[in-house]
């Protein structure tokens, strides 16, 4: 064999995978079409929240008088989308960069090309034959194509949102699940008008019913027009026609839910109902030695559950052995304010028959969120009501998908009420909330 | 960084043991292989080892305790070993020996249990080493699994943790309940009262173990037998005449050694008969050793001592083997290498009164040879009905190995040594 292991596809998944395996000293190449960093580097994760964080000063700079600040003319703020785009594109190139650094520090080779599958042990790069006892294909996913009678609506991809010279005033967003909402919300903050249309009867299907309703009322208040349940029909005179509503559309983001980019093989590759492909606990597909793991395999569309998958198939392949938790991982939204998930949901632990007690504490009531002006959100515990254990947690707040860390390690490490409320939390800080609601779940919050 | 050796399962499928003598004590460095404590199970006498260099903090439990598998016996302070290398050789599978020695007397081989502890050099644990306590040593365990453990009113200590570094986690506590409580309703089921139909006796150790093999025997060998008889009246004639010899030495001879000299000089001609299938690497693997196992009925249960290369010793030698190990196996002090890596198996129930029988193999051997009681019968010698003296031989094999003639010419082999034992001393 040539190499241990041979990595298709250099995003999240992969190249996290590639990074492990050059640390545990396997002779390990990653072939990769375009993106090195795939999706998360190069049009989702970081520069979609690069963008966001622009949209987010700019709104934020009309409260600048209020924090005492004079001399900014509300008259002549504008948005440049030129210089938001290319800040965010340097971040990825300096990500990129780091990529590039680190395969060549732990002995990764990069082969750049298409890849395909001969058997369990060759793989076919670019016009090179080449013998693996591993492989571990991380392909990612796309966004379902649109209906081809929206034939000549103005549609657009995330991947090609950075090719945009303008940024029209009229945006339709299509899609389901966080970044379409992120995506919205981004327009609306810019001053655009935007209607996202959640094309599926499963709006941020995974997430609380309670963030749900939030977001619902969120962009009630903002005025992001949210048609739920709701299937584009036709595209007509720059106008896009679901149901008996008319919308003045001259840019449509395609956001809808993903489905598996399979990579081309000779030898065929189970997959699973909804298109992806099927593999066993430890991410192996049905040939042995050949494992998918991120998008691929349709069991999260997170980047950090994607890297961890990574590692996880590295240990496995080198032997070390353990069981993956599919559970306690964070889902996090860089909306206005910020909005992070970990754990079990109300429903799911309904479902279970897990009897348990809700504690809150609204950030209202939080020094710090005053002094910093982002009062609005709280903190959710979802905890069992015999020993207290932490099972979920939920938060709407500024930093959000910063504080959600602090929920996942008590849930990691079985925490409960108790430890939450027995933790001292520095004054003043947003994360006393958590402090708050750990007291209100063992008895009653002090500030509330 | 420290590490926590527990009692590992020593492969007799037994649960417990207790302390007979600590061969190391606190502060002292030792070398990994260093025998660390002297064991007695059910079965066995064994010395465990300890798989790791370093220097003993702490020794837990003192000599005619009774340890269960996976509860701590010392912890070791290793040098040099941090952070993820700690993780990692904390989840490699440590083996206490190599693979070939799979075919122990009743089970497989020695392992460590599953849930070697690494913890790092936190200030738990330092306390504990600096106030020189033992009994105030206290297990890693995540909040939950402390407040179940708690109201279940269970000794964390003595459950075996299988979270990150050993912690003892809420389903370790789930799955400690689940085992546990069927047992102890067995404890406490009151002995069968006059006039009951059924009494109901709690499985002890062995009996679960020997369920276990004989079980694994029959589902992984594809089992064949074949019977013979022998006309032994040599062989009588020639012990009979060594018989005084050897009591004059203090050993009794039997049949039992000319039969084992006489297998083993058949097994050198019929590799098959001593080898064992290695399906995982698609391998045969031929054994140029002799060790034969001999099949003990002891009261607690079925036990196998080994005689290591019997090829090379002698009928005297042999004899008094068997006699010290059956002595051994009554007293339950065999130690683990004692019944430990036969490659084939007498079982002889002729002892008993037994004729024939359909014996199931010492798995992964790849056969076992049943011995009947000598019946005196009439047999046909030159046209003429004479009083014979007859061995009955039953041999199983594994029929994915030996193949039907094989298995034959292997027994006749040894029917020819027995009719002509003289030929035994032949070779």
């Amino acid at each position: 064999m040539e190499y241990d292991l041979i990595i298709i596809g250099a995003g999240p998944a992969g190249y996290v995978a590639a990074i492990r395996a050059g640390q545990l000293g396997l002779k390990t190449a990653v072939v990769e079409k375009e993106y090195v960093g795939g999706m998360c580097l190069n049009w989702g994760c970081i520069p979609s929240k690069a963008l966001l964080e622009s949209a987010k000063i700019f709104d934020r700079t009309k409260q600048y008088a209020q924090f005492g600040i004079d001399g900014i003319d509300l008259q002549k703020l504008s948005f440049n989308w030129g210089q938001a785009k290319s800040r965010s594109t340097g971040i990825t190139k300096r990500l990129t960069a780091g990529i590039n650094y680190l395969f060549k520090k732990n002995g990764v080779e990069l082969i750049t090309g298409s890849a395909k599958l001969l058997s369990e042990n060759f793989v076919l790069a670019g016009d090179k034959k080449i013998s693996t006892a591993n492989i571990i294909i991380a392909t990612g996913s796309k966004p379902k194509a649109m209906d081809i009678q929206l034939e000549g609506a103005p549609v657009m991809e995330m991947e090609k949102l950075f090719t945009l010279e303008t940024v029209p005033d009229n945006i339709v967003v299509t899609g389901n699940h966080v970044p379409a909402v992120e995506i919205a919300q981004f327009f609306k903050l810019i001053g655009k008008n935007v209607t996202l249309v959640a094309n599926s009867n499963s709006f941020l299907m995974g997430l609380d019913d309670f963030l749900i309703s939030y977001i619902i009322k969120k962009f009630k208040s903002e005025k992001i027009e949210l048609l739920l349940n709701a299937f584009p029909e036709k595209f007509k005179n720059g106008e896009l026609l679901v149901g008996d509503k008319k919308i003045k559309c001259e840019l449509l983001v395609n956001c809808n839910s993903r489905k598996a980019v399979i990579p081309e093989s000779e030898v065929p590759l189970e997959l699973t109902e909804r298109g992806f492909l099927k593999t066993t606990d430890d991410f192996e597909t049905i040939l042995k030695g050949v494992y998918a793991i991120g998008d691929v395999s349709g069991k999260s569309f997170v980047a950090h559950v994607a890297s961890a998958q990574g590692i996880h198939v590295v240990n496995t392949i080198k032997g070390i052995k353990a069981k993956f938790n599919n559970r306690a991982y964070p889902v996090n939204m860089y909306t206005s304010p910020e909005i992070a998930q970990i754990g079990m949901t109300e429903k799911q632990l309904k479902e279970e028959g897990i009897e348990i007690k809700i504690s809150e504490f609204p950030l209202s009531a939080n020094g710090k969120a005053m002094i910093e002006g982002n009062t609005e959100g709280l903190v959710r515990l979802l905890s069992d009501k015999k020993y207290g254990q932490v099972l979920g947690a939920q938060i709407v707040a500024a930093n959000a998908t910063d504080m959600i860390a602090e929920a996942g390690a008590y849930i990691a490490i079985e925490g409960t009420v108790y430890d939450v409320a027995q933790t001292i939390h520095a004054h003043p800080t947003v994360s006393e909330i958590f402090m708050e609601a750990g007291f209100d779940a063992v008895d009653r919050a002090i500030n509330k | 960084m420290r590490y926590i050796f527990n009692f590992p399962d020593i492969g007799e499928g037994l649960d417990e043991g207790t302390i007979i003598e600590w061969y190391v004590s606190k502060g002292q460095e030792i070398k990994s292989g260093q025998a660390v404590v002297r064991m007695e199970t059910d079965k066995v006498v064994a010395e465990i080892p300890s798989p790791k260099s370093g220097t003993v903090i702490s020794i837990f439990g003192k000599v005619g305790e009774t340890i269960h598998v996976g509860t701590p016996l010392i912890e070791i302070e290793i040098e040099g070993v941090y952070g993820e290398e700690a993780v990692a050789q904390a989840k490699a599978p440590v083996s206490m020996q190599p693979l070939e020695e799979g075919s122990t007397a009743v089970v497989g081989t020695m392992e460590l249990a599953a849930s070697s502890a690494f913890l790092p050099a936190s200030e738990e644990g330092v306390a504990t080493s600096k106030t020189d306590k033992q009994t105030t040593h206290k297990v890693l365990a995540t909040p939950v699994a402390r407040a179940m453990a708690k109201e279940l009113q269970l000794d964390i200590n003595k459950i075996t943790g299988t979270g990150p570094g050993g912690r003892v986690t809420k389903s370790d506590i789930q799955n400690f309940q689940l085992q546990n409580v069927p047992a102890e309703t067995l404890e406490i089921q009151p002995l069968a009262a006059e006039g009951e139909e059924i009494t109901y006796e709690p499985l002890s150790q062995i009996r679960k173990t020997i369920a276990k093999n004989m079980i694994n025997s029959k589902l992984s060998a594809a089992h064949m037998t074949v019977f013979e008889e022998v006309e032994i009246s040599d062989l009588i004639w020639l012990r009979e005449k060594y018989k005084k010899v050897f009591s004059d030495k203090n050993v009794k001879l039997t049949y039992l050694p000319f039969i084992l000299k006489a297998t083993v000089n058949a097994l050198k001609q019929h590799r098959q008969l001593n080898s064992q299938m290695d399906l995982e690497n698609n391998r045969m693997m031929y054994k140029n050793y002799y060790n034969i196992g001999i099949a003990v009925d002891t009261t607690e249960g079925l036990v196998v001592p080994v005689i290591k290369d019997a090829d090379k010793l002698t009928i005297f030698q042999i004899a008094q083997k068997i006699a010290e190990l059956a002595e051994k196996a009554k007293e339950r002090k065999l130690t683990l290498a004692e019944i430990r890596d036969g490659t084939f198996t007498l079982t002889n129930y002729g002892s008993i009164g037994g004729i024939f029988g359909v014996p199931v193999i010492n798995y992964p051997q790849a056969g076992i040879l049943g011995i009947g009681r000598i019946l005196k019968i009439p047999v046909v010698k030159d046209d003429q009905i004479i009083a014979g003296n007859v061995l009955p031989l039953s041999l199983t094999v594994d029929h994915r190995i030996v193949d039907g003639g094989e298995a034959t010419r292997f027994l006749l082999q040894i029917m020819e040594y027995l009719k002509d034992p003289f030929s035994l001393m032949m070779e």
